[in-house]
């Protein structure tokens, strides 16, 4: 009889800390896109998790979004003539606890929405630098599933009919230094929010929840 | 940064009790985070950090709104840009009697002494730009000899004046240069130089060389240090060492026609000539004596006269065609391409850089329709039309800045010479000139040197 286990993959915390940062990069471009933060125009198709998934084409908004990932890894990067150098903490540290994009009114500041990416990390991995197993293909269904809810999600999200802008912000142990291209930030909550929660994904050494808060025009029973 | 703990505990919260789906699984990372979890409930202990990411030294926010600005600029291409203003009126115009209606030469020179040298036919002018003075220099008495390029050196110490006879002339500002036979009457002469200086302030004017070695009219001239290069009707371009007895430095024979346009860069090292031809070379200045081109350009579909090499960008040169061609072409003559081509509707006569902003004026001529006889500036890189200016009836031939980099000056085919103050810093752009124009008159008084002010004439 022909063995019904899934051949298993060596997960390091260093290829799952590129799984998560490499999972919010994509993660970005689809909710830039699907909820219309820039121009439909503006992007381009690859392939990625088995679906057609939509990357950005302005220069600016992929070298944002580039410098992001890498520092959410933890790894050296290039950004244009700038040579970024990271510290290994956050992703790799586990001292990453969240990852938020929030998305404003471009004329009022005013928060919209918020994808809130909440990280678990495995100390154990972290503490003594095992490794897990877990099926590649597995992870990458998992991740497809997100995906697919994020570009859903505008069945019952509300439209944003104004120019809006983003920002992403990083939770982090309160030890971990601030490094020169980001800020001390308050959180950008939004007042009375409607909340969907959507798929996790998990490499086993790293969980990611995902959940999207809205801004409520009507006051709803949960 | 005030701690908004107690707010994102609340948002924790009301996920843990909002969740659609139940999917908390017991797992050991979930029980260290439900521990810190519990550790944050006691007073004073801070456990997390925010940040939000700026990206790298411009932030996304700023790259969208220099963006929006780009497209708004380049949307209102005929109307003004709200914080560049172009003059509404002209600073002066002179009257300038004689001025020859000639596309291929290049009769003005304006030097870093704030004199501007202009021919009005057979005669050399000079106007002083600070005290408005007007100087003759000579004129030419023999039948349909007139000078056709005029150059002041790079220090203004010398002028060169090419005519239409072949001959170069050298004129010198305050020559010391003295012919020893002659020591006695040059003594009497220095005596009435200073004599002059000291009361009205004039500086007289030697020739000091005359340098042979074209067969046509000299239609430009060039300076590069102590090499002045010649280009001329017979097609050749002459580089002259005027420090040396035998000043023929090299000779080349490259273009077919007459060489209209020559500038030498701002560093020194290339050479661009233009010709009637069409063609535009570019030559290094080491490799000249071997008539070995670096570049030869055949874009331009009518003559090459107006030239001119960018000032923020090593070996960037700006090139205009002639009635038939109208473009304005931007090179990059290191590797030899070319990055802009832009089809304006009339003849270009003149080209300048500003050299506070990034910006190209053109001055234009014939046409056939719009951009007839106007000045047109131009946005770099981008070369959007920023604006128009100048409604000139006939023609504008040749174009000419200041050495402080803020005016520009214009010769026009009627006659007349007008003063535009059109560069400079940002904070001088709501200056619109004087508004109203006050007018000189070059009088032609032979064998008279002749100092004109506002109110009276003084000979001497």
């Amino acid at each position: 009889m022909a063995s019904r286990t899934v051949a298993k993959d060596i997960i390091t915390l260093r290829g799952s800390a590129a799984i998560v940062s490499e999972f919010f990069g994509y993660a970005a471009n689809s909710i830039l896109y699907n909820r219309g933060v820039y121009p439909e125009e503006s992007f381009a198709k690859v392939k990625k998790y088995g679906l057609p998934m939509l990357l950005t084409q302005d220069e600016g908004v992929k070298s944002f979004i580039s410098n992001l990932t890498a520092q959410l890894s933890g790894h050296f990067s290039h950004s244009g003539n700038e040579l970024i150098v990271l510290e290994k903490e956050w992703l790799e540290a586990g001292k990453l606890q969240r990852v938020v994009l929030v998305i404003m009114s471009k004329a009022t500041n005013e928060v919209l929405e918020r994808w809130n990416f909440s990280i678990e990390t495995d100390s154990e991995v972290v503490e003594k630098g095992v490794s897990r197993e877990k099926s590649d293909k597995e992870i990458m269904r998992e991740i497809q599933a997100i995906m697919r809810q994020i570009a859903s999600s505008i069945t019952y999200l509300p439209c944003l009919d104004e120019p809006c802008v983003f920002d992403v912000l990083a939770y982090t142990d309160k030890d971990v230094a601030v490094p020169f291209t980001w800020i001390e930030s308050d959180p950008k909550l939004i007042a009375n929010p409607q909340m969907v929660k959507l798929h996790s994904f998990d490499t086993k050494i790293h969980k990611v929840d995902t959940l999207v808060s809205y801004k409520n025009d009507e006051w709803e029973e949960q | 940064m005030v701690s908004t703990r107690s707010l994102m505990d609340l948002d924790r919260a009301h996920t843990l009790l909002t969740n659609k789906t139940t999917d908390f699984k017991s797992s050991k990372c979930n029980e260290v985070y439900q521990q810190k979890l519990i550790e944050s409930q006691s007073l004073n202990s801070e456990w997390k950090r925010i940040m939000v990411f700026k990206g790298s030294t411009k932030s996304i926010r700023f790259v969208d709104e220099l963006r929006q600005e780009m497209a708004a600029i380049s949307d209102n291409k005929s109307k003004q840009a709200p914080y560049r203003s172009i003059p509404k009126a002209e600073m002066i115009v002179l009257d300038a009697p004689g001025l020859m209606d000639d596309y291929y030469v290049n009769i003005m020179s304006w030097g870093k002494n704030n004199v501007l040298a202009v021919g009005l036919g057979p005669t050399l002018y000079l106007w002083n730009s600070v005290d408005q003075s007007i100087h003759k220099l000579f004129h030419v008495r023999e039948e349909d000899i007139w000078p056709t390029s005029i150059t002041w050196s790079e220090e203004a110490r010398t002028l060169a004046v090419g005519y239409t006879c072949s001959n170069l002339q050298l004129w010198d500002a305050e020559s010391s240069k003295l012919v020893s036979s002659l020591s006695l009457f040059l003594y009497r002469i220095r005596a009435l130089r200073r004599l002059l200086q000291s009361i009205h302030h004039v500086s007289v004017y030697l020739q000091i060389r005359s340098l042979q070695g074209h067969s046509g009219r000299i239609a430009s001239t060039a300076w590069n240090g102590h090499i002045l290069t010649s280009g001329s009707r017979d097609n050749s371009i002459i580089n002259h060492d005027i420090r040396a007895r035998n000043h023929l430095a090299s000779c080349i024979k490259k273009h077919s026609d007459e060489v209209c346009g020559l500038k030498w860069s701002n560093e020194g090292d290339r050479l661009a000539s233009g010709g009637s031809e069409k063609q535009l070379y570019i030559w290094e200045a080491s490799k000249m004596s071997s008539s070995k081109f670096l570049h030869r350009f055949t874009d331009h579909c009518a003559a090459v006269k107006a030239l001119a090499w960018c000032p923020y960008q090593h070996n960037v040169l700006a090139s205009g065609g002639g009635w038939n061609d109208r473009c304005i072409r931007i090179w990059n003559t290191q590797k030899g391409i070319c990055i802009h081509s832009i089809e304006t509707k009339a003849q270009i006569s003149g080209l300048e850089w500003n050299r506070y902003q990034k910006e190209i004026l053109s001055s234009h001529g014939y046409s056939t329709g719009e951009d007839q006889n106007k000045l047109c500036l131009w946005k770099y890189p981008s070369m959007t039309k920023v604006g128009e200016f100048g409604n000139h009836e006939p023609r504008i031939i040749n174009l000419c800045q200041s050495p402080d980099g803020v005016t520009v000056v214009l010769a026009v085919a009627d006659e007349t010479l007008w003063f535009w103050d059109v560069f400079g810093p940002p904070y001088d752009w709501n200056f619109n000139g004087f508004g109203s124009s006050r007018s000189f008159l070059f009088e032609e008084f032979s064998d008279k040197i002749v100092i004109a002010s506002e109110q009276q004439f003084t000979t001497c």
